[in-house]
């Protein structure tokens, strides 16, 4: 595969935090050698210290590389003209306290050289697209709750359209429905083309968008691949119907044990916490909308 | 002894000048985008303004201004109307210097460690903004904080400044009517005081623009009811010239240079600069550094003597006088002031040929040669007054003469008034020591110097003590050549007291407001100076590591001429110790003296690489004469702009390696 053709391509990345002795040097992330295709979705995986935030640091060009080099959207991670096309949502909302939402959004939108008429248009419409009340769009960010903060970060890393998309625990501090919203709009990223480099401790977030990802663990690359390569049990089949009697499931059972099949299993399949969650805030939204 | 070369400034401008080319190198693709990077720069510049802004910017003239209030009215009672204005001025001023030297000096500390610590610095650098942007705006922010603040204070200032002007014209022609009804009314001898309109007419704030001239002093110096007032001042530029125009030749002997001067204070250690100059062969030039003794004395002798006072015919072997010998003596220590005698007699010289043979030169019992009885001051640099006596009791002694000389005139800077005649400006201290109740006149003679054609103006006129006198000269002085006015008193025991601005050519008077802003321009010139020095330590630095970085940096630079005299003297001699010259010999001494000398040079270094501060004084020029110059307000831009961009250069090679979280 040509480097041009991948959003992202690191070749034996590594990150060595120097300390005053050897010993007290951090090796946060060695040899990593990653291939991310554009229009992807790839999820970057693994415990706490185990290099994801290192590696975004890496492609952004906030901290330099100990060894390896990194290429992002074909060019040298870090350079200007990436990062006009990249959009980050860090970790954490860090985000100027003293400010308010658009006047942060502004401030950001100034930095990629709009003019008053495009920045006006973008502030407006991410706004709107991260769905901030707009009763709190003049109040100063540090009077925000931490969804409310989330939002106007994720509202500046899509400020500038950007190709790629690099999110760090993007749902954290989001309740459930703004965690569904933003899983969302990564898919709808996605559909507009977009490349997102998705890095959650969230796993059923990433098993809900991710087309590929990565776990890391110390620094090293652990697995890899497709979401459907990594999941899927290879020797095992599920069936899934509709008004099944006990009757047809005792049939069913008798025909496994006469086809010598082991580990079978019947039952009744559940739906997850987070759809009866959201099912219960649409209905009582809706509910509201209509009384006004 | 010549003066040595200073290497350290050498050093500190070569290492100026690597930072800037390694900056240039590294800078390049930065400095190629700066036509679009500006605008990024002014984005997280207004950030920064906001900021300063949050962290109640706007408190701080509010604070400033009650402090001067305060400060006002406590210092300025007893004050005559003209030195209030100047208390005023001088409060006003350097308050707002500290104030906003301290507020933004911390909040440029901050402003890039804060960031770092918060985080924020990490959205920031996801963006396609550079380290050299970031820096650049974060100064161009708290720039634009300081100027915000200065251009309040100065209206707060001006309109104080405005409503004390209209108090003292009030209380000047309420004072000017009161002495004329009594003049009128026969009450009072003295007609009233002209000052007193003047000052009611035009206030104390109106700035007056002016050209000075060169000033020489020529005349003798009376010794007879005073003690002596003819002062050169040392570390100045003041030089005295005594000239012996009659040493004989073929006079065998040794001659010596003997120098006697009262020094003030007494017993401080001084040092002369002599240049000793053959007049009508002016390559024959022999120099020399000496120390004076605590009575203020010192003994020369020139290496060739016999080139200064025989010179003898290779072919004829005849012995030829080489002509007069001048003696060029300057005084590089400064704090001190040398008393130079007129040279009418051995006591009253303060030069003198000595070891002369008596015999040869056909003086009995007289073996030693006096200068010129007139030697002459040079080169008044400083805002200090000198003294120029009146004539002698029965007026066969004349009085000294104070010369200015005005060359590079140009008529068109010079407005003249509907007789043609453009204004000079006189203003002189008095001493009387005797006659006084007499008001005191002056004779002022104008010519044009290489114009003999050029009718010479005489004029005598009625001054009062430090009051501005008009004095109207025709145009025509103005064209070809340099223009020499000289001004003398003629009341017997009447001394004027001069200084370099005494007499000066007006130009169009320049307002209040006007010079006030330029002020302030040169205060903001050193403010941002000390933000980019602040922004620039917080690059590497932790926010109090900067703070003291900053500060010491200010520090430094305040102390440019101390250490540059620290460093002339070398070892423990800097310190002065008159009894460590007894361990001289002592191993431990010549270390400890090595080391010091060391690391005094190591400062001078330091010294020569930091801004220097001190030049960014304003108060002088606002306080005495309202006036601000613009070549002092461009000097001032000039050298701030020259110490920001290495400042710069600096600041971005070292975040230019350095991550951002």
């Amino acid at each position: 595969m040509v480097a041009s053709g991948l959003a992202i391509l690191t070749r034996q990345l590594t990150k060595i935090y120097p300390g005053f002795w050897k010993s007290q040097q951090v090796a946060a992330l060695t040899d990593l050698n990653l291939a991310v295709e554009r229009s992807q979705i790839f999820g970057l995986l693994g415990p706490n210290g185990s290099g994801k935030t290192t590696t975004i640091k890496l492609l952004l060009g906030l901290i330099n590389p100990t060894a390896g080099d990194a290429l992002v959207m074909g060019k040298p991670a870090g350079d200007q003209d990436t990062r006009r096309v990249i959009g980050y949502l860090p970790e954490e909302s860090y985000l100027y306290r003293f400010l308010n939402a658009r006047q942060t959004l502004d401030f950001y939108a100034r930095l990629f050289n709009m003019n008053r008429a495009q920045r006006r248009r973008a502030v407006d419409y991410y706004l709107d697209f991260v769905g901030l009340d707009p009763a709190v769009r003049s109040r100063r960010i540090g009077t925000y709750s931490k969804g409310q903060a989330r939002r106007v970060a994720l509202a500046q890393a899509l400020l500038n359209n950007p190709d790629l998309v690099i999110m760090d625990e993007p749902t954290s501090g989001l309740d459930p429905v703004g965690m569904l919203e933003i899983k969302n709009m990564i898919v709808r990223l996605k559909e507009a083309g977009k490349t997102v480099l998705l890095s959650s401790h969230q796993l059923a977030d990433v098993e809900d968008v991710c087309d590929r990802l990565v776990i890391l663990y110390r620094g090293r690359v652990e697995i890899q691949g497709t979401l459907n390569e990594l999941l899927e049990v290879k020797d095992t089949f599920q069936l899934e119907a509709r008004g099944v009697t006990p009757e047809i499931q005792a049939q069913l059972m008798e025909i496994a044990q006469r086809n010598g099949l082991t580990d079978v299993r019947t039952g009744r399949p559940r739906v997850r916490l987070e759809d009866i969650f959201k099912n219960l805030v649409d209905s009582k939204r809706t509910t509201e909308r209509r009384k006004g | 002894m010549h003066h040595s070369f200073n290497y350290m400034s050498l050093v500190a401008d070569a290492v100026i000048i690597i930072v800037l080319v390694a900056f240039i190198l590294s800078a390049f693709r930065d400095l190629a985008r700066i036509g679009t990077g500006i605008s990024r720069a002014w984005a997280v510049g207004r950030i920064a303004f906001i900021e300063a802004w949050h962290n109640r910017m706007w408190a701080i003239p509010i604070v400033w201004l009650v402090i001067c209030l305060i400060l006002g009215f406590t210092i300025v009672r007893g004050y005559t109307p003209g030195s209030e204005v100047r208390v005023y001025l001088t409060i006003f001023i350097r308050a707002q210097e500290i104030i906003l030297l301290l507020y933004l000096g911390i909040l440029a500390c901050l402003s890039l460690p804060r960031e770092r610590e918060r985080k924020t610095l990490i959205t920031t650098g996801s963006k396609p903004v550079t380290r050299l942007e970031l820096l650049l705006g974060k100064i161009i922010g708290l720039g634009a904080a300081a100027l915000v603040m200065l251009l309040a204070m100065m209206l707060c200032t001006w309109i104080f400044m405005k409503v004390v002007d209209h108090r003292i014209r009030s209380d000047a022609m309420a004072m000017y009517k009161t002495e004329k009804d009594h003049y009128d009314a026969l009450a009072r001898h003295v007609p009233p005081d002209f000052g007193l309109l003047y000052t009611a007419k035009h206030g104390v704030l109106q700035a007056q623009n002016y050209i000075t001239g060169t000033l020489r002093i020529a005349g003798l110096i009376s010794y007879l009811h005073n003690p002596p007032i003819r002062y050169m001042k040392g570390g100045s530029t003041e030089k005295v010239y005594f000239e012996f125009p009659s040493i004989p030749a073929n006079v065998n002997y040794q001659p010596d240079f003997l120098f006697r001067f009262r020094l003030l204070p007494l017993g401080h250690p001084a040092k002369i600069h002599i240049t000793a100059i053959q007049r009508d062969n002016p390559m024959l030039t022999e120099e020399a550094t000496v120390k004076l003794n605590a009575s203020g004395e010192a003994a020369w002798t020139p290496k060739h003597p016999f080139r200064f006072f025989s010179y003898t015919d290779p072919q004829t072997g005849k012995v030829f006088n080489p002509g007069p010998v001048v003696l060029r003596v300057s005084c590089p220590t400064f704090h001190v002031y040398l008393q130079i005698g007129d040279g009418t007699s051995l006591s009253n010289a303060s030069c003198i040929v000595t070891g002369v043979n008596a015999a040869m030169l056909h003086q009995h019992g007289i073996d030693y040669i006096l200068p010129k009885p007139t030697p002459i001051i040079t080169g008044f640099k400083s805002n200090g007054w000198q003294e120029i006596t009146g004539p002698g009791k029965t007026g066969r002694t004349p009085p000294e003469v104070a010369s200015w000389e005005f060359a590079h005139l140009n008529p068109l800077n010079i407005p003249t008034d509907k007789g043609d005649k453009f204004t000079v400006h006189l203003i002189c201290g008095v001493s009387k020591e005797t006659n006084e109740a007499i008001p005191t006149w002056v004779a002022l003679v104008a010519y044009s110097r290489d114009d003999p054609s050029n009718p010479v103006k005489m004029l005598q006129l009625h001054i009062n003590e430090k009051r501005v006198t008009d004095v109207h000269l025709p145009r025509r002085l103005l064209d070809g050549s340099p223009l020499i006015i000289n001004l003398s008193s003629i009341v017997h025991g009447h001394w004027l007291k001069i200084r370099t601005n005494s007499v000066r050519i007006m130009q169009k008077p320049s307002t209040f407001i006007g010079n006030l802003f330029k002020t302030e321009l040169i205060v903001f010139c050193e403010v941002i100076l000390l933000i980019t020095i602040g922004v620039v330590s917080g690059t590497a630095l932790g926010w109090p590591v900067a703070l003291l970085t900053t500060l010491s940096c200010y520090v430094l630079g305040n102390l440019f001429h101390f250490v540059s005299e620290l460093a002339k003297a070398n070892g423990f001699e800097l310190l002065n110790v008159v009894q460590m010259h007894r361990l001289q010999g002592v191993w431990y001494y010549q270390l400890g003296s090595f080391v010091s000398g060391v690391m005094v040079h190591v400062l001078e270094i330091l010294v020569y690489l930091l801004p220097n501060f001190t030049r960014f004084s304003p108060l002088p020029y606002i306080t005495a004469s309202r006036n601000m110059p613009w070549l002092f307000l461009a000097q001032n831009i000039f050298a701030a702009i020259i110490s920001i961009i290495p400042a710069i250069a600096f600041g971005y090679i070292v975040m230019r390696r350095r991550e951002l979280s």
